[in-house]
Order: structure tokens, then C-alpha cells, then sequence
């Protein structure tokens, strides 16, 4: 989305050497130049296309209203924030919340104090954007990237700092799970993502076989970490969180394992 | 395509080449098509392909009895309709809607079942461990849960042979339990096992490394050994992984039985005399059909199956098909499988090999010393990225820089998991979401009630999950992890249909045999009394195995007896999948 005048300025994670803001990078992470899709002939067809698509697709916005879509897209960008990747190499998580919940695809259950995942997002838009209001007066998109981290981390507490009401309408740390779960679900699935995290993508026909230790295939890359900062004012990073990062008692885990 | 792409040799991999069903690359069949007529009366409808109904159908259209599979979901074409891909394998899952409550309500979708043909054997890690002698008479031990009606030696033959059919890789002496040996060798180590094995090792914990699992360590026949690409809850498109729909469907297609796919069993038509006769089923555009029987066999996942026996109910079983005894539904059971996560200064890359691929079963057993009945076991798993991700928005909390941050981190953390026994509860329950007496109303795209499940954690169990986690964390910890979170989860639905030695105390017999129809069978983990902290899948099928080989005795009895013989049968050694069974099991005798 275009950047409107009235936006808040963007947040860049720091150079912990000099302090000053990163670039934004075509690829950040500690694997410089590997790239997965790079691969894409030793993938299977079926795999391949799929991939790639992902890649080339755009998804239009066909459930959420153009209103909602400012809201969730500004929650959207503090959740997996992206202000280190280059513009072009940003990846769509919007687009494919719009999607599932255009065509109503569900995870093959809903918790009975919650409401479908159609409406759950209706709510928690209408609910994030109240609580904006309430506090500042101003649309959620408008406020400054701290206080709507603030509103956000208040939701991660499931503590909300306002529009008690709207939130009453759902189980808000559920709501909070289906949310970072649906953007971790977009984001994770990216190869570009995977090229960030150094993870080796689909992987059949070839196979792996440098098994253990950490070992890179002959394809792969070794790790090269540099330091980063995250922005100095952000709510959001590991270090805070950590000590009370405990986990919340009624959130478990959804994926399967073994 | 970009010129710069590394290329095989031959070029690029490409599309499957010939019009044949795919299971895997090597394993070519016809294209399935249908085989009898609604007019027609089969022997046996089986209601679901996965892991009890697989084995079943082969084991009945072998000894030539008229069978069609049911299943609601396809019948794969794992070249084109598979893929190495984690967001891309969805589909997999029993996606409908289920309704989940209680104090610690289940996560279900791709947390437990499947749909399609192998259902759950098709995204299954495939850790193969048996049960134990004891967790078949555990009230009898401890005074807690149930008794089994059968003992370790009824199923012990049928655990040897499916060993060898699907087959398993483990060590040649497996101790825990009755020691065994396995047929296939050990898999060589990943990343994540050699954490386990180092901090068990340094706990003096016994550990076995490779297996068991059913992932082939060498090819066979036409299926190749394991290319170690960490995708098998994704669907082995490589077929080195077990699933029913490679190992046991195959066969039955070749023996004349059917698999009707895409077909969503409705309910269970009964006469008036008290027999079943046959199944609603809709087909995919919503058509209702019938199909005669001469008996039913349910087999759709401890959830689906008590769903399709309540929704059965009709004048003479107004609570439900079975149901006498008042105990569909109840009983249900997962195992507590919270993950551990350990950050290491090495790097791991946990995506690489089988997610399951090393075990300790130190702690199954109750141990007067702890303050709670049995145990647990702690295991390898391998999340891919966006199953990671979520782990450590629980574990850790995290969202926004955070994540993005500990995500850079993915390839520097082991998870390893904990199995544990949660005991059998009867207000732990599927109902139907049907809108009486309180219960929720929601409806599937059939106008069908969907499930409403409920389940609540008991003392025993909490004390067992504290306990169990602690170890889990200690063994990271000592593995040499600088950071060890974890998450709360549950795996594997069992019960709901519970076996038992006498009609009022459960809902099937021994055999898996309804206490109130003749013809009505249950065969799949919803029969399961207790679940010890193995993983179900093998006992699924080594007791629907069993159950072939008492129908098959029994003939054509079965259609029109009511006569219950509870005599073990023979376990036929003579009906497996062509060249799987051999003399070859490690005996330890
Ligand atoms: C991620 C994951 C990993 C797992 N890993 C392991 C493991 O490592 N080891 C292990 O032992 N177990 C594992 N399991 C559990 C295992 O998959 C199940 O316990 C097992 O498959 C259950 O077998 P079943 O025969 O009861 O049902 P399923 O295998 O689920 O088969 C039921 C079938 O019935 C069909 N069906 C249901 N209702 C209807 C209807 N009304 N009409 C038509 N068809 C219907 C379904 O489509 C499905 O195909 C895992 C499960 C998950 C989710
Ligand atoms: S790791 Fe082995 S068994 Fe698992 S999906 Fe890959 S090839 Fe199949």
C-alpha cells in the first residue's frame, strides 16, 4: 500500500556499532545469498508450481472493507514488522488472511467461546480501531508505531486498554493466536522467508545428506550473523519480552508433531 | 525461470510422465474406478480409509470377501497432488468444523486428523512404538483408568507382522515393554536426535536411536528408502514413509475391493429387526446415495466415528447407535505432547531428517517414587518453519521484532517432545454440536450436526505433564542448551468407543464387535480403554489386523449370527501385502 502523507515514519532496526539505522535489505538474515528458489529444478512439478506462484501472485482484497483493510494492515506490519527488507521483497500476509477468509478456510475447528474466524477478525479490527479512538482519537493506522505497539501489546496481555466492550465479544488470547498464527503462517510460507531463516525448502526429489552438526548441503549457505538492533522504542523484540515471555497458561499449541 | 537456477543433469525434475495413479515415484496402479452397484449388496462397508480401515479392506478383500472403502476425502495421486511444502499440505487435514471446550480444549485440524484416503496415516510422524504388557491391565495395576478385554499377548503376533508389512526400523534389541527387535536397521541421526541421545546420555537415560519408526532405512520394492527431507507430516511423497494408502491399499485394490472416495458417510441404516443394512453417504456435490451392506465397519477417527454412531440414531437407539451403554463418546483421550524447544550455540537445522527418529521410554511405566499413576515418553519432533513459529508465539511469547529475530535463530534450536499418558475420563466426550440440552448447534455443509468436543485434564494427568516436562527441559538442558522454553499441547485422539469385557461397561467387544448390533463393527483408535504413551498408529493397526483375521473366521456368521464367540482367532500369517512378510523379525526369544 502506498504510504499516505499523515503515516506514521517508519521504525528501522540499528547498527549496534554505530547506532544509526540499517539499510533496508534484499535479504535480511544470516544466510547471504542463499537463495531457495534458486533450487526450483530439483523440486518436484507439483512443488514447483506451487511455489512459484506464491511468488508471482497478487491477491486481490475481497473480504475485508477498505476500512478494515487500514486497520489490519498497520496490526499486520507491527506483528511481523518488515521495515529491514526492501520494499520490493516485502512479503503479502494481508492478502492471504483476505483469502482464507474469502473462501472460508478453517483449521477444522472453533474454540465454543469463540465466535467463527469470519467474524473473530471483524471484531478484533473493529475492536483495535475502537480502542484507538477511545485513546487517541484517531485512527489505528495514524498513531505513531508506539502506541500501536502499546494497543497491541495490551492485546498480546490480553489485558485491553480499551473498548472493553468490543473485545468481550471473543476469547481475546485466542483471537491473539489465531492472528500472529495466520501472519506466521503467511510469512513462514515465503521462500524468501525461508532464504531469511536459512531453512533448505522443499526438499524431494534430492534429499538431504549432511544430516548432523549443523552441516550446510553443498547448496546450501554457511551462517553469517551480523549484529542488529531492533528499533530502540519497540514494544516488540525478544530481550523485553524475555523473563515474562512465560507462557500464557490457557495458550497451547495447535500444530501438529508427532 | 531464472538462467541462473542449478539444474540436475537431466534437466529439470519434471511432471509425472504416464497416466497411472501415483503412490510415490515407483509405485504405479490404474487409475481406481468404481466396482459395485448401490443395488448391489456387499459384504462389508468399511466407513474410512485411514490407518484401522487401510489394513482392514486389504485384510477382507484378500480372504475374498466384497468390501468398498468409504472415505470422505480423495483418493491421493501422491506425485500431483502432494507437496514438499508446509503451507501447501492443508489439505490433508480434517479441515470441517469441529466444535472444541472444555477446561483444556483440544486443538484439532492438523493437530489430529486426517482426510483421505490413509487418513491419518498419511500425516503421521510414524513412530511405531508398541504398547506395553501393562497398559493393558492398568486398573487392575494401579487402580486407575481401565482393564483392556484382551491381553499383550492377543496382539503381540499382529504387532509382529505389521512390523514387517508397513515395515518398522528400530534397533535389534528395543528394551522397554517385552524387548523386541525390528526388521529394519536404525536410520542414521539427525541434528535433533543427537541432541536427545547426548542429554539422555549424560542423564545415565537409555535412549534408542533410528527407529522405531515406519520410515524404510532401505528400499523395497517399489518403495525407496528415505531421502531425510523432514517433511513426513507433510505426506511422504518419497512412499519411504508408511502410510495405508501405499502399504495395505494397493493390495486390496488388486483383490477386488473399492475405494469410493470423496464420499461422506452420513449415517448407519438399520432394520427393523436390529441389523444394520447399509450407509448414507453424500457424494461431493451434496447428493445423498445408499449403499446395501451385509455389515458396517466404522473406522473414521476417534472423533468421526462416535459423530457418524450418534447422528445413526433411529427409533430403538434414539441416544445414538451402540449406545446402550451410554458410554459413546466418552472416554476420549490425547496425550499430553508438549514440545520443548533448546537453543544452542551450534547450529542444528532440525529440518533435516524424520521429525521421529529417536525415543526414551525410561519413564512409561508408574514409578511408586513420583506422585502420580504411569508415565511417559519423550521424543524427537521436527517443526518446519511456520509450525515453529506458532510454537514460539506460546513458548516464548513472541510477536513482531521478537519473532523475526528468534526466527533468524530457527536453525539453532532442537525440539523434542514429551508423550504423555493422560488416563481415561468420561467427561472427557464427543457429543453433537446439535443444539439440545445446552449442547452448541453448528452444522456441516450436509446440514449434518458436527462434533463438540469436550476434555478436561484430571490430577493424575496434570501431575504426570509437570513432571513429564521437567524431565524433558532437564535432558535439554543437559544436551547443552542455552535456552529451553516450552509449549503446551495435546496429540493423538483415542477412545470414544471404548472396548470391554462386558455390553454395559463399554460400547464394542473385544473384537471390536458392537454390544448392541451383530453386524456393526468399530474399528479404529476410538476402541482404545487407555493409550500408554506410545504413539497409536501401529496398535490401530495391529488390532484392526486381529479383527480381520475373527471376521474371516467367522465367514458368512457374521452376516446373519448374532452368536458372539469371544475365541482369540489364528493369526493369519498368509494375507499379507505380497513380499512383506518373511521369517526375518529379530526374535528374541
Ligand atoms: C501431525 C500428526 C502426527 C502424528 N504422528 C504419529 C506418529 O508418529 N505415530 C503414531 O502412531 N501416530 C501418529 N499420529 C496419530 C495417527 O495419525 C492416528 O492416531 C491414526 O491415524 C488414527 O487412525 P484411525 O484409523 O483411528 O483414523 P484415521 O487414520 O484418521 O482414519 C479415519 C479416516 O476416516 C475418514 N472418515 C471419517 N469419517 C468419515 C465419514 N463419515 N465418511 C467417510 N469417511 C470418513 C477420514 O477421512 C479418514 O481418512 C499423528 C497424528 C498427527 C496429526
Ligand atoms: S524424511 Fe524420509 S520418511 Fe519423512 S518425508 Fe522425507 S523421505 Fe519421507
Amino acid at each position: 500500500m502506498a504510504t499516505k502523507p499523515d503515516a506514521p515514519p517508519p521504525q528501522m532496526p540499528t547498527d549496534p556499532a554505530t547506532g544509526r539505522p540499517l539499510p533496508p535489505r534484499e535479504q535480511p538474515g544470516y544466510y547471504p545469498g542463499f537463495s531457495t528458489l534458486e533450487q526450483q529444478n530439483y523440486w518436484d512439478a507439483a512443488t514447483r508450481k506451487l511455489v512459484l506462484d506464491r511468488v508471482a501472485r497478487t491477491l486481490p482484497i475481497r473480504f475485508f472493507t477498505p476500512e478494515e483493510v487500514r486497520t489490519l494492515a498497520a496490526v499486520v506490519n507491527r506483528i511481523l514488522p518488515q521495515e529491514d527488507r526492501a520494499p520490493a521483497r516485502r512479503i503479502d500476509i494481508l492478502g492471504v488472511i483476505d483469502n482464507r477468509l474469502f473462501e472460508n478456510r478453517i483449521d477444522g475447528y472453533r474454540y465454543i467461546d469463540m465466535p467463527p474466524d469470519q467474524e473473530a477478525y471483524r471484531i478484533g479490527i473493529r475492536a483495535f480501531e475502537q480502542m484507538a479512538r477511545t485513546l487517541f482519537q484517531r485512527s489505528f493506522h495514524e498513531l505513531a508505531i508506539i502506541d500501536q505497539e502499546r494497543l497491541i501489546e495490551s492485546i498480546h496481555d490480553a489485558k485491553p486498554m480499551a473498548a472493553q466492550e468490543d473485545w468481550s465479544k471473543l476469547n481475546i488470547e485466542r483471537f491473539w493466536g489465531l492472528l500472529v498464527s495466520d501472519c506466521c503462517g503467511a510469512y513462514y510460507a515465503h521462500p524468501w522467508a525461508w532464504d531469511e531463516i536459512g531453512f533448505g525448502g522443499p526438499a524431494y526429489p534430492r534429499g538431504y545428506m549432511r544430516l548432523e552438526d549443523g552441516e550446510a548441503e553443498p547448496w546450501e549457505v554457511e551462517e553469517s550473523r551480523y549484529g542488529w538492533n531492533a528499533p530502540s522504542d519497540t514494544l516488540s523484540d525478544d530481550e523485553r519480552l524475555h523473563g515474562s515471555g512465560q507462557q500464557h497458561q490457557t495458550h497451547h499449541g495447535t500444530g501438529g508433531t508427532h | 525461470m531464472s538462467e541462473e537456477n542449478e539444474t540436475p543433469l537431466l534437466g529439470a525434475f519434471g511432471e509425472p510422465s504416464k497416466p497411472l495413479h501415483y503412490l510415490g515415484p515407483m509405485q504405479q496402479i490404474q487409475p481406481p474406478r468404481r466396482r459395485f452397484k448401490e443395488t448391489e449388496t456387499v459384504d462389508y462397508v468399511i466407513v474410512g480409509v485411514g490407518s484401522a480401515g487401510g489394513v482392514l479392506l486389504q485384510r477382507l478383500a484378500r480372504a475374498g470377501f466384497s468390501v468398498i472403502g468409504f472415505d470422505a476425502g480423495p483418493f491421493w495421486d501422491t506425485e500431483r497432488d502432494w507437496v514438499s511444502d508446509e503451507a501447501g499440505s492443508h489439505k490433508l487435514y480434517w479441515n470441517d468444523l469441529r466444535i472444541t471446550g472444555g477446561q483444556h480444549p483440544l486443538a484439532l485440524g492438523e493437530n489430529n486428523s486426517g482426510r483421505g484416503v490413509g487418513g491419518g496415516s498419511v500425516h503421521w510422524a510414524a513412530f511405531t512404538p508398541r504398547f506395553h504388557p501393562s497398559d493393558f491391565e492398568v486398573y487392575t495395576r494401579d487402580g486407575v483408568g481401565a482393564d483392556w478385554p484382551l491381553d499383550y499377548q492377543d496382539i503381540e503376533p499382529y504387532y509382529e507382522l505389521l512390523e514387517q508389512e508397513i515395515p518398522v526400523a528400530g534397533p535389534a534389541y528395543y528394551p522397554w515393554g517385552k524387548p523386541h527387535g525390528y526388521p529394519y536397521a536404525p536410520h542414521p541421526m539427525g541434528g535433533v536426535g543427537d541432541v536427545l541421545i547426548k542429554g539422555c546420555t549424560r542423564l545415565g537415560i537409555g535412549v534408542s536411536a533410528g527407529g522405531p519408526v515406519a520410515i524404510l532405512s532401505a528400499s523395497r520394492g517399489n518403495r525407496p528408502h528415505c531421502i531425510y527431507r523432514g517433511f513426513c507430516i507433510q505426506a511422504c511423497k518419497v512412499g519411504a514413509k508408511a502410510s495405508t494408502l501405499i502399504t495395505h491399499v494397493p493390495d486390496a485394490l488388486e483383490h477386488g475391493a473399492e475405494i469410493r472416495d470423496n464420499s461422506m458417510v452420513s449415517r448407519v441404516s438399520m432394520r427393523p429387526d436390529g441389523r444394520a443394512d447399509g450407509v448414507f453417504y453424500f457424494d461431493q456435490q451434496g447428493k445423498e446415495h445408499f449403499q446395501r451392506a451385509r455389515a458396517v465397519i466404522v473406522s473414521g477417527y476417534a472423533i468421526e466415528t462416535p459423530r457418524l454412531l450418534l447422528n445413526s440414531a433411529c427409533p430403538g437407539h434414539e441416544h445414538g447407535l451402540a449406545n446402550s451403554s451410554g458410554l459413546l463418546g466418552k472416554f476420549l483421550m490425547a496425550q499430553a505432547g508438549n514440545v520443548i524447544l533448546g537453543r544452542f550455540d551450534d547450529l542444528i537445522r532440525l529440518y533435516k531428517a524424520p521429525p521421529a527418529h529417536a525415543l526414551t521410554e525410561e519413564f512409561y511405566e508408574t514409578d511408586p517414587k513420583r506422585d502420580f499413576a504411569r508415565g511417559f515418553a519423550i521424543q524427537t519432533v521436527g517443526p518446519l518453519p511456520i509450525a515453529f513459529a506458532r510454537q514460539m508465539m506460546t513458548a516464548k511469547g513472541l510477536w513482531g521484532w521478537g519473532m523475526r529475530r528468534t526466527m533468524m535463530d530457527y536453525n539453532h534450536y532442537a525440539s523434542i517432545a514429551l508423550l504423555g499418558e493422560i488416563l481415561p475420563w468420561e467427561d472427557n466426550t464427543v457429543t453433537l454440536a446439535d443444539g439440545h440440552e445446552g449442547r452448541p448447534e453448528a452444522r456441516d455443509r450436509f446440514g449434518l450436526p458436527v462434533a463438540s468436543v469436550t476434555f478436561n485434564l484430571h490430577d493424575n494427568d496434570k501431575k504426570m505433564i509437570e513432571f513429564g516436562k521437567n524431565k524433558v527441559m532437564e535432558v535439554m538442558w543437559a544436551a547443552g542448551a542455552t535456552e529451553v522454553v516450552q509449549e503446551s499441547r495435546y496429540a493423538h485422539l483415542v477412545g470414544g468407543a471404548r472396548m470391554s469385557r462386558t455390553p454395559d461397561s463399554g460400547v464394542v467387544d473385544k473384537f471390536g464387535r458392537s454390544w448392541d448390533v451383530p453386524n456393526l463393527f468399530v474399528m479404529d483408535g476410538s476402541v482404545m480403554p487407555t493409550q500408554g504413551s506410545a504413539n497409536p498408529g501401529l496398535t490401530i493397526q495391529a488390532l484392526a489386523a486381529r479383527t480381520a483375521d475373527y471376521l474371516i473366521s467367522h465367514g458368512d456368521a457374521i452376516f446373519t449370527s448374532s452368536r458372539r464367540d469371544l475365541e482369540e482367532p489364528p493369526c493369519r500369517k498368509t494375507l499379507s501385502p505380497p513380499g512383506t512378510f518373511t521369517a526375518g523379525v529379530p526374535h528374541l526369544r
